[in-house]
């Protein structure tokens, strides 16, 4: 025997008792590490947003209506000599999967000369390029779906598409890409039109076009000229800069930080206070055994250690419960997310921080009861056993 | 020169502010090896006494010296460390882990020590085979009758060779078998590994297992009596007590 494992001991003296204050301590740290999580990603989103310079203008109805591609080349003449706008890109759904696989990612059709331009965060190298200039079934895949199916740079693949015309389209990677949404295939729009007419459906249409701006002052005037432009065209646009895509966050995204941290405020508050009622509940029922221990002769250090060393595991393995599993969960299972977040993962800092919480809460919690039992004098502590 | 010596020793306790006397100008000596039974009614500074001679308390005036050490001029820290290598405490209510098994009960004040795991189980088994539970090692508290949890509790008491056991009404809460085996036990301790017992107890059926009973009232001591410890006399006088 430890003292190490007599404090483990200790802790199943009143199992619910434990499994109670355990459960005090995790449940609210899991409600911690899951908003700090998508509050992380929300400003990491917001920033990357804001570095894009990217507006995205789409019919003024809904995404679901196409533009045509006439819309390109308008917003193109607002700047004839490229000052503001670096290229416009338009992109078409095509809502595809692998036959026979139920894994649902985003694949869109972008345009071959000006995507690598609108997103540069994939860094095509040069080869990377050509090819995918050269090569008119050439498509950029996420690593979450690449690692899904298994797939490797050079190797073609078929997606059928879930909407009409229920194309099937044969493409060859170029790129496995770890940038934006790692779900993502992206293909050429030219081939997708070429695909589309061979069926006889409407061709040359784009259910959005990227604007990527030279300087984020441009992206406001470009905005109200984009919509101003087409308000009598009998397709109206609607544009907005990337970071409107994610308002539910970003609206928000002042306040959050600040909020955050009154959360954690509040909720360390709370689990300190129950579990410092537990820890002092479990102390008045030991004050003989303490006394005892005293009289063994453990040192009044010892003895506050101990019950420290109590308090402290119970709160970390509340930590443990309440960041853990929720981070090995989104590990295993990388496609969970929501709305504009394709991925949730817990950063370990994350964890890491949620299980120092847990110390600190512990000690915190063990303090009183340890600082009694510090100065818990044998004699006294006997008489009243007895 | 005895190992117990005190000289002038008064204990004073605050009850609401106003001093209370517990033990006043105590004198006595005791010799190592002894077995001494401390009797008197409620009050009368047993307990008190007892505290003094573990170094769980400090006089109020007056010296304690055991062994070469003067217990009333060591600190609290001072007296922690004594007290693991000197004093065995065995308690009425045994005051046993509950969550801990015999053998781990046992072991627990040799956690304080510098000792291999091997050393610690040897000195484990040992002292539960004096005490007659070696097949009980595993047995938690609640899995012990209350003869068994005392025995269990003696042998946490001997488990660092103390040289002097303190026992408080070990056998207040036994019936009559219990106490009897329990205070054979002790004798056994005193008898056979020279421990010296100091035994506060209101049974003078336990009392006749020492050699020497002090009557304290009031804080003083009012009868010191010695005479052959009932585990030494023959089985005809048993019945004969050191109260009478």
């Amino acid at each position: 025997m430890t003292l190490f494992s007599l404090v483990h001991r200790n802790l199943r003296r009143n199992r619910l008792r434990t499994g109670l204050t355990l459960l005090a301590v995790a449940l609210p740290l899991i409600i911690f590490v899951l908003a700090t999580t998508v509050v992380n990603i929300a400003l990491r989103i917001a920033a990357s947003a804001k570095e894009h310079l990217r507006l995205a203008v789409h019919h003024k109805v809904s995404l679901i209506n196409p533009l045509p591609e006439a819309h390109r080349r308008r917003i193109e003449e607002l700047d004839p000599e490229h000052t503001r706008i670096k290229a416009v890109c338009g992109m078409r759904w095509f809502g595809g999967r692998v036959p026979n696989d139920q894994f649902n990612f985003p694949s869109l059709a972008g345009d071959p000369d000006t995507w690598p331009i609108a997103y540069p965060e994939h860094r095509l190298t040069s080869e990377e390029l050509a090819a995918w200039q050269s090569e008119r079934r050439a498509a950029v895949v996420g690593t979450t779906t690449a690692d899904r199916f298994g797939w490797k740079v050079g190797q073609k693949i078929t997606l059928k598409s879930v909407i009409p015309p229920y194309l099937t389209v044969e493409l060859k990677i170029v790129k496995i890409t770890t940038a934006g949404d790692t779900r993502m295939v992206s293909f050429r729009r030219d081939y997708l039109d070429e695909m589309l007419r061979a069926v006889g459906a409407p061709a040359g249409y784009a259910n959005i076009f990227w604007v990527k701006c030279h300087r984020a002052e441009d992206l406001g005037p470009l905005q109200r000229q984009i919509d101003e432009l087409f308000r009598n065209s009998p397709d109206q646009t609607k544009t907005e800069d990337e970071e409107a895509f994610l308002a539910s966050f970003l609206k928000m995204q002042g306040d959050l930080p600040n909020l955050m941290a009154a959360v954690a405020a509040f909720v360390v508050l709370v689990v300190i206070l129950v579990a410092a009622n537990t820890m002092s509940m479990s102390f008045r029922e030991r004050v003989g055994e303490v006394a005892v221990f005293k009289a063994l002769g453990f040192s009044r250090r010892a003895v506050l250690l101990l019950i420290l060393a109590e308090s402290v595991t119970i709160a970390l393995w509340g930590g443990i419960l309440g960041s853990l599993p929720l981070y090995l969960l989104l590990k295993l299972f990388p496609d969970i997310g929501f709305g504009p977040i394709s991925r949730i993962s817990v950063p370990p800092r994350v964890v890491g921080v949620a299980l120092g919480m847990s110390v600190v809460i512990g000690l915190l919690a063990g303090l009183v009861p340890a600082a009694r039992a510090y100065q818990l004098r044998v004699v006294d502590a006997l008489r009243r056993v007895a | 020169m005895p190992l117990i010596e005190l000289v002038g020793v008064s204990k004073e306790y605050l009850k609401d502010r106003i001093p209370v006397p517990a033990l006043l100008d105590l004198n006595l000596t005791i010799e190592g090896g002894d077995f001494v039974a401390l009797m008197g009614p409620s009050g009368s500074g047993k307990t008190t006494l007892l505290n003094l001679l573990g170094g769980l308390d400090h006089p109020t005036t007056g010296t304690v010296r055991v062994g070469d050490d003067s217990l009333e001029r060591m600190s609290e820290r001072q007296l922690t460390a004594w007290r693991s290598r000197h004093v065995g405490f065995v308690f009425q209510a045994y005051h046993l882990v509950p969550v801990l098994t015999a053998a781990q009960n046992v072991e627990l004040p040799l956690l304080l020590f510098s000792m291999s795991r091997s050393e610690r189980r040897r000195r484990v088994q040992t002292v539960l085979d004096v005490v007659g539970l070696a097949d009980r090692a595993d047995h938690r508290p609640n899995q012990l009758s209350g003869g068994q949890e005392q025995r269990v509790a003696i042998a946490r008491a001997i488990v660092t060779d103390p040289m002097l056991i303190l026992a408080d009404e070990p056998t207040g809460n036994l019936d009559a078998r219990s106490a009897r085996e329990i205070m054979t036990l002790l004798s056994l301790l005193n008898r056979d590994f020279s421990k010296t017992v100091m035994l506060v107890t209101h049974d003078p059926h336990a009392a006749e297992f020492a050699r020497r009973t002090l009557h304290l009232e009031k804080g003083a001591l009012e009868r010191d009596v010695t005479e052959p410890a009932l585990s030494f006399r023959s089985p005809t006088s048993r019945t004969a007590g050191v109260s009478t």
